[in-house]
């Protein structure tokens, strides 16, 4: 079946749905569509709990855009592009309140206005919040929008392949989810907004199940490069057993972390901020103190505690609900009663599809949200952060999406392309294949997480490289074991992985390259930051053998010149 | 860590293949701490590939993964195995697909319905600023305003208390509890600006009076949200908005009135003042059917004894208005 729209938006998240909001406010003549592997109230936008950060000025009057601009370049250890982060923070303000006015509910302080806390690596309290929901309302209050403009959403329909034409956009081809029938939809313009990777480090990952990069794998075999792969962000607080995250708005409301001997051990790490010391640096001084001895011990690992007590029953059943529901559920610890146990876990994906003020290198395709790297982030995201991305660049591209499209022309997506995506599919179930799905998907997240963790180093990486080859090399004997064609989960399973073994090389790679540590990413080996050398980004391209090159490309400087980093 | 034997009786449904849904049993040996989804994956992952559910998040917040456990809808990624053995030598735990959707395969079902009712019931604000000047000001909103909406706006659209829902299970047309409840959400939304569009929309045919106020919707919310309590409100907003002329509004009112008046239901007259005299002819079939089986309310119905002591309540309840 094909399907014809001038634009299509792949992914329902928050960043999709703001684009398809925007791209139909904007011009009401285009016809949007948008596709995405889940319902869009699932989306993952909606696990995002701490909050959403705007200089509004409604908690510290002397909070500037400036302010957060330094902040956000600061926590990106000088990799972000100040282009991107001036853009950014100028354009928070006016869409937390956009937001607002579209009903999101965030909570008050007694004046009325928006309540704003601390968050982790800023100098003022600017974080905006509905409770530790706010990601969940943001992402309701936008496909409530969405309903409200009859935006045509497709619902279980899987991304298989960007298509282009010399460098021009065509379209995309999908799996239709519950009939396994493969649809194009031919549009000349395409926006991703498939959401992170970070799940390829499995159990030790916050993530959702299907946060596999889909978009991000899509566009590196259509040609356009990943830039910054191998930062990924470890969230101080996953839970012990699970990786569940427990928000940073926890420290933001005064949590404590303490090791085994009950000591806040973040005074010997950040003595100013102390726990609300950027993500990677908390990070990585947990994973120390669990090195070293000083966690706690236990069947599913070592790990810390996160004690809530002292904020009393009040504070934490107001503020943080979600928070002691997860924990009683998945720890069976309620935080007013006992401290939490916890551990980092892997987060997000800074890096992603290269892309400048959210165009890529194929013409008419936006990148925004996880998926792309915008380069607002840098080496290391700030809490609160992620949320404003998606916010502003979904915006952003739905608007340019709106006038691009009609100016566009498009030739349409060649059967060869279709045969061939076809092909592979019914090539899983061959009867010669027997590598099963679990196996690899286990060993893949186990090499992610020893090898190219939180610490890293020569030894290791190259191990790590050589292990995701191997398993790659298995993935061409994987089985699939349901060929049915009704919503054909084993299938789905099966496509995701590919995805996340592409990504996860590139991780490893070019983790392996970057021979000094910036932001969340720490070499034993070369400790110090080294901006001669390595002051710019990476770039992974994907030859037609599956082998990656490796490019730079320069960072783009404004205001902030390059310092020593400390908090 | 314990471990034992437990038994997975899971519906299984592949309308290519299976002329009927059945029953399979996976017996596996299970930790303490493990998730019922945790056991589906596992028994996808080792024993059966071809097991097909939805999940996502695994944190309980995205609404993929709800089921019927045990005959209970709640979701799967946050109810523990461990809290549903019995402590008895057999341990089986039955999982099958929410009640009142259509099975799409095994434990995934048609959840477009929901989303058609959100549509079609004006499920959003609709805000009083222009499009123009979006994004210059916040509205000013009290911590209490936000209060009345907060836990409604916590709903996950998982589907429970659509699949429990009695009155779902008689007419699926019905507008149905997580609809009512954003309505709720935007009628009370002090920023919204299409209220009474909204409230007269669900309270059409299929809509708001049709709920029994069984409270099950209430009680097994996966977000403990007190669904019932936004129904009820809704429909003391419809009073006050004069929304007084509806079947359900009338049947509603007849009940008060009589209450007040003598203690007790004039049942005879009742449809005639619920759907008017035109209304009532088509029930006369199902009055015949009634009285055959013995089933005949008085025509003359008393006043109860202690009237002063009901009208007493009402009272109290006319003083106590808008407390709740």
């Amino acid at each position: 079946m094909e399907h014809k729209y001038d634009i299509v938006i792949v992914g329902a998240g928050g960043g999709g749905l703001f684009a398809a909001l925007e791209a139909v406010r904007t011009n009401p003549r285009v016809s949007v569509a948008v596709i995405s592997k889940v319902y869009p109230t699932r989306s993952h936008t909606s696990a995002a709990q701490g909050g959403v950060n705007a200089a509004l000025g409604n908690k510290d009057r002397d909070d500037t855009v400036e302010l957060h601009v330094f902040d956000t370049v600061k926590g990106s250890d000088y990799l972000a592009d100040q282009d991107a982060v001036d853009y950014l923070c100028s354009q928070a303000p006016s869409v937390v309140r956009e937001l607002e006015n579209l009903g999101a509910p965030f909570s008050r302080f007694p004046d009325g206005t928006i309540a704003q806390r601390p968050f982790g690596g800023t100098v003022k309290d600017r974080c905006c919040y509905c409770a530790d929901k706010t990601g969940h309302t943001l992402l309701h209050t936008l496909f409530e929008q969405c309903l409200r403009r009859g935006v045509t959403f497709f619902n279980e329909y899987f991304l298989l392949s960007l298509e282009h034409a010399d460098g021009d956009c065509q379209g995309v081809i999908t799996l239709n989810m519950a009939t396994s029938a493969i649809e194009t939809f031919v549009a000349s313009v395409v926006i991703l907004a498939t959401g992170g990777h970070a799940k390829m480090y499995w159990n030790r990952s916050s993530n959702a199940a299907g946060n596999t990069g889909d978009g991000q794998a899509a566009a590196l075999r259509a040609g356009i490069p990943l830039k910054d792969m191998e930062f990924i962000q470890f969230h101080p607080t996953g839970l012990r057993k699970s990786g569940l995250l427990v928000t940073e708005g926890a420290r933001g409301e005064g949590g404590y972390l303490l090791n085994r001997h009950g000591e806040r051990f973040m005074a010997r790490y950040a003595p100013q901020k102390m726990e609300l010391g950027p993500r990677d640096l908390v990070a990585r001084s947990m994973e120390t103190e669990i090195i070293e001895g000083n966690g706690f011990e236990s069947d599913a690992g070592s790990y810390l505690e996160l004690d809530l007590r002292h904020l009393g029953a009040g504070a934490i059943k107001k503020k943080l609900p979600q928070i002691r529901e997860l924990s009683m559920h998945f720890e069976g610890v309620d935080p007013i009663e006992e401290p939490i146990p916890v551990r980092p876990t892997a987060h997000y994906s800074m890096g992603g599809i290269d892309a400048a003020m959210a165009r890529t290198a194929i013409r008419g395709v936006y990148a925004i949200g996880e998926c792309a790297c915008i380069s607002v982030h840098g080496a290391n995201r700030l809490g609160g952060n992620s949320l404003l991305d998606i916010l502003v660049f979904g915006k952003r591209a739905g608007q340019e999406a709106a006038l691009e499209a009609p100016e566009r022309k498009v030739h349409g997506i060649t059967p060869a392309a279709v045969r061939m995506v076809a092909h592979e599919i019914r090539s899983y179930a061959g009867h010669e294949r027997y590598e099963r799905y679990g196996i690899i998907r286990e060993e893949m997240g186990k090499t992610m997480g020893d090898n190219v963790g939180i610490y890293r180093i020569e030894g290791r990486l190259r191990k790590g490289v050589d292990e995701i080859q191997s398993l790659r090399e298995r993935f061409r004997r994987i089985r699939l074991f349901d060929t049915g064609t009704v919503f054909n989960t084993n299938l789905i399973q099966i496509l995701e992985l590919k995805n996340m073994l592409d990504l996860a090389l590139c991780v490893a790679v070019t983790a392996l390259e970057r021979l000094e540590s910036r932001g969340s990413h720490y070499r034993e080996d070369f400790p110090r930051r080294d901006d001669e050398a390595w002051h710019r980004h990476s770039l992974c391209t994907m030859g037609g053998d599956g082998e990656m090159s490796l490019n730079h490309k320069a960072v783009t400087m404004g205001k902030y010149s390059l310092e020593t980093r400390s908090y | 860590m314990e471990r034992r034997e437990v038994s997975f009786r899971i519906y299984r449904y592949n309308p290519q293949v299976d002329r009927t849904p059945f029953y399979d049993n996976f017996r596996i040996a299970v930790e303490k701490g493990i998730t019922i989804l945790r056991a589906l994956n596992h028994i996808k992952e080792h024993l059966e590939p071809r097991l097909t559910f939805r999940a996502f998040c695994q944190a309980g917040i995205c609404g993929s993964c709800a089921v019927r456990i045990n005959g209970v809808s709640r979701l799967a990624c946050t109810t523990q195995v461990w809290d549903l053995l019995t402590g008895s030598g057999d341990e089986t735990i039955l999982i099958e697909p929410l009640d009142n959707l259509e099975v799409i395969r095994d434990l995934v079902v048609d959840i477009n319905p929901i989303m058609e009712k959100l549509k079609r019931n004006y499920s959003w604000i609709r805000p009083a600023i222009p499009e123009e000047e979006m994004g210059r000001k916040e509205h000013i909103v009290s911590d209490e305003e936000f209060e009345t909406i907060n836990a409604s706006s916590d709903c996950i659209l998982c589907g429970s208390c659509y699949s429990e829902c009695s009155m779902m299970a008689v007419n699926r047309d019905y507008i149905s509890p997580p609809v009512l409840l954003k309505t709720f959400r935007m009628n009370n939304d002090t920023r919204d600006t299409f209220a009474c569009e909204r409230l007269r929309e669900v309270t059409t045919d299929d809509g708001l009076w049709d709920c029994t106020h069984c409270y099950k919707c209430t009680e097994h919310c996966t977000k403990k949200i007190p669904i019932m309590d936004g129904i009820h409100r809704l429909r003391e907003e419809a009073f006050e908005r004069g929304m007084t002329q509806t079947k359900g509004a009338r049947h509603a009112q007849a009940f008060f009135d009589d209450i007040r008046d003598i203690g007790r239901l004039r049942e005879v007259t009742l449809p005639l003042r619920t759907k008017g005299v035109l209304g009532s002819i088509g029930m006369v079939p199902l009055a015949v059917r009634m009285g055959l089986k013995g089933r005949k309310p008085p025509l003359l119905v008393k006043r109860i004894p202690d009237i002063e002591r009901v009208r007493d309540i009402y009272s109290r309840l006319e003083a106590n208005r808008g407390e709740s």
